[in-house]
């Protein structure tokens, strides 16, 4: 159970980390209307060139300008926007089971077995996870970027899943349960059921911010979105050769970025102190 | 304490032997009979890992160059930056972080941590070189030419202003870093139950937070040494490739993208052989520190 979960309400009204939380899904929510009708509220479809002048500035006209081939910034940032969500959600979902199912189930098993696959996920873990998603894209391709950034964020929410579990299974209602008979695979299966009602969402926003990050760097560097599908990364990075004198090409992208990251950390109750 | 450092001594150790039969099982991907199938793979990797042992790493496909040799040009700079963004982040996490780290303050700051934690470095990177260009008028080398290799000592102050903008993205993620290893144990040390033992005891708030809290939160960062240390690599990278500093980090992007297996394993290897270490030695010097000695 996060730090959030456990002290979401004050006796006399929601705590600041409660607002927060909330304010995070409700920013998250209007991503994902904004994600979903990208295509109406986009004045010009993706990609399409010579909409405006070449790098105007923000005007009336085009309100977050345009960029080297005339595209309509606002149009594209909510393109890439669209294109960074939807590489996000398939990732988001490999990181939580990959990471946070497979550390809990981990760590029931047989103790050799079990500190044997902690030893070796903890040497994934040891790697920056950026770094991994850049591996298992160049031992693959491109198009199991999303796959490579879910696979990636996960050892770290292996080893934090598989360590709360450990500690779970060290209480004092898993040492009645197991004196009193019950396997070990029936209180497996209570635990998990607990600890997912209770953190599932906490969990896949907590995966979701991890991810994006992974994504839009893997994309910055050139290893994410292929042109012409451009997403948020892809766009930051095609905008460093002139966003010295044209910095809405970056700014408004980056914001887009920040923002979605941002409301996923609040979404999931993150602690200040506490790592996506 | 001596039982502690053992334990963790074997800890180290076994992870730099998995490191080294990871950066094995990629070395051997460079041989050209690996991808035949997993016999043959399994070859080429006992192939590889006793090269390993005599520190033969190989030669990279693209320049023929000796993979050891590559990463003794490439790694100091990337080990200078890193460890010159280190500095950063003691110089202004460490002062921030005690400062928002406990008390009231910690509450406050915290919306505006949450935004700071958001914010991708590679974004925080364009952002400083807009500000390096625009504002201070330095040379920001743009576009993705080829790496520039800057100097790892500057010699003028034209290369100090070059190398001053990777190491200030680093040591931004890196203060980032050590912000949130500060953050989390002054949140910890918040929720003891000493502080109110102490405060019956009759100690002010000050000596509470200057003499038991103080080294406790100093104990929470040095346990997540190895954490700062992955933020810095991460970042290292990025700031790599956006200035055109011809690192480690930037070696290892390009060397991924042309499947120079031979040139990715040892600096894969060095990178997490470096942050097990650190670790290793932050949770040693954490120990004595931290009141209880309990793990986190």
């Amino acid at each position: 159970m996060t730090a959030a979960t456990a002290t979401p309400w004050r006796a006399n009204g929601p705590s600041l980390h409660a607002m927060l939380q909330i304010a995070g899904w409700v920013g998250l929510g209007l991503i994902a209307v904004a994600v979903s009708l990208s295509d109406f509220l986009a004045s010009a479809p993706a990609n399409a060139t010579a909409i405006g002048p070449l790098l105007a500035a923000p005007s009336a006209d085009f309100r977050f300008g345009t960029d080297v081939l005339g595209r309509d910034m606002l149009s594209e940032t909510l393109h890439g926007l669209s294109r960074t969500v939807r590489g996000a959600l398939p990732a988001t979902v490999v990181t939580l089971f990959a990471g946070a199912l497979f550390g809990f189930v981990a760590a029931r098993l047989p103790r050799g077995l079990a500190l044997g696959l902690r030893g070796l996920i903890g040497i994934a873990a040891s790697l920056p996870a950026l770094f991994l998603a850049l591996l298992a894209i160049g031992l693959t391709s491109r198009d199991w970027v999303s796959v490579a950034a879910g696979l990636s964020a996960a050892p770290f929410a292996f080893v934090r899943a598989f360590d709360r579990a450990r500690q779970q299974e060290r209480t004092t209602h898993s040492e009645y349960a197991r004196a009193t008979g019950i396997s070990g695979a029936t209180l497996m299966r209570r635990d998990l059921v607990y600890e997912f009602s209770d953190t599932l969402l906490s969990s896949a926003a907590r995966a979701l911010a991890a991810v994006t990050i992974i994504l839009s760097t893997l994309s910055f560097l050139g290893f994410g979105a292929v042109p012409p599908h451009r997403d948020l990364g892809l766009m930051i990075a095609a905008a460093k050769s002139y966003f010295l004198h044209a910095w809405w090409t970056a700014a408004f992208p980056a914001l887009a970025l920040t923002l979605l990251i941002l409301f996923a950390r609040l979404a999931a109750g993150l602690d200040e102190g506490e790592r996506a | 304490m001596l039982r502690f450092a053992m334990r963790e001594a074997g800890k180290l150790g076994l992870g730099l032997v998995g490191a080294v039969l990871l950066a094995a099982a990629i070395a051997a991907l460079a041989d050209r009979h690996a991808g035949d199938g997993a016999l043959p793979f399994l070859a080429a990797w006992g192939r590889a890992l006793t090269g390993f042992l005599h520190l033969d790493f190989g030669s990279g496909a693209m320049t023929g160059a000796d993979a050891l040799g590559e990463l003794g040009t490439h790694l100091p700079l990337t080990l200078g930056l890193v460890f010159e963004g280190l500095a950063v982040a003691l110089i202004v996490g460490v002062p921030v972080g005690v400062m928002f780290g406990s008390g009231p303050a910690r509450r406050a700051a915290a919306p505006l941590v949450q935004v700071v934690s958001a914010v991708p470095i590679f974004s925080a990177g364009l952002a400083l070189a807009y500000v390096a260009a625009t504002v201070l008028h330095w040379p920001v080398p743009r576009g993705t030419g080829v790496a520039t290799g800057l100097a790892l000592v500057p010699h003028s102050g034209r290369e100090v202003e070059a190398l001053l903008l990777p190491v200030l993205t680093v040591g931004l993620a890196g203060a980032a870093a050590a912000q949130l290893a500060l953050r989390r144990a002054g949140a910890e040390g918040a929720r003891q139950p000493w502080r109110m033992h102490l405060r019956r005891m009759g100690l002010t708030a000050f000596e509470i937070e200057t003499i038991y809290g103080v080294p406790q939160i100093m104990a929470g960062l040095l346990w997540s040494l190895g954490e700062v240390m992955l933020a810095l690599f991460s970042a290292a990278a990025v700031a790599e490739w956006v200035f055109n500093y011809a690192g480690a980090a930037d070696l290892f992007v390009k060397s991924v993208a042309l499947h120079d297996w031979a040139i990715v394993a040892p600096i894969l290897l060095s990178f997490a052989g470096l942050t097990m270490i650190a670790a290793f030695i932050g949770r040693c010097a954490a120990y004595p520190l931290a009141a209880t000695g309990t793990e986190r």
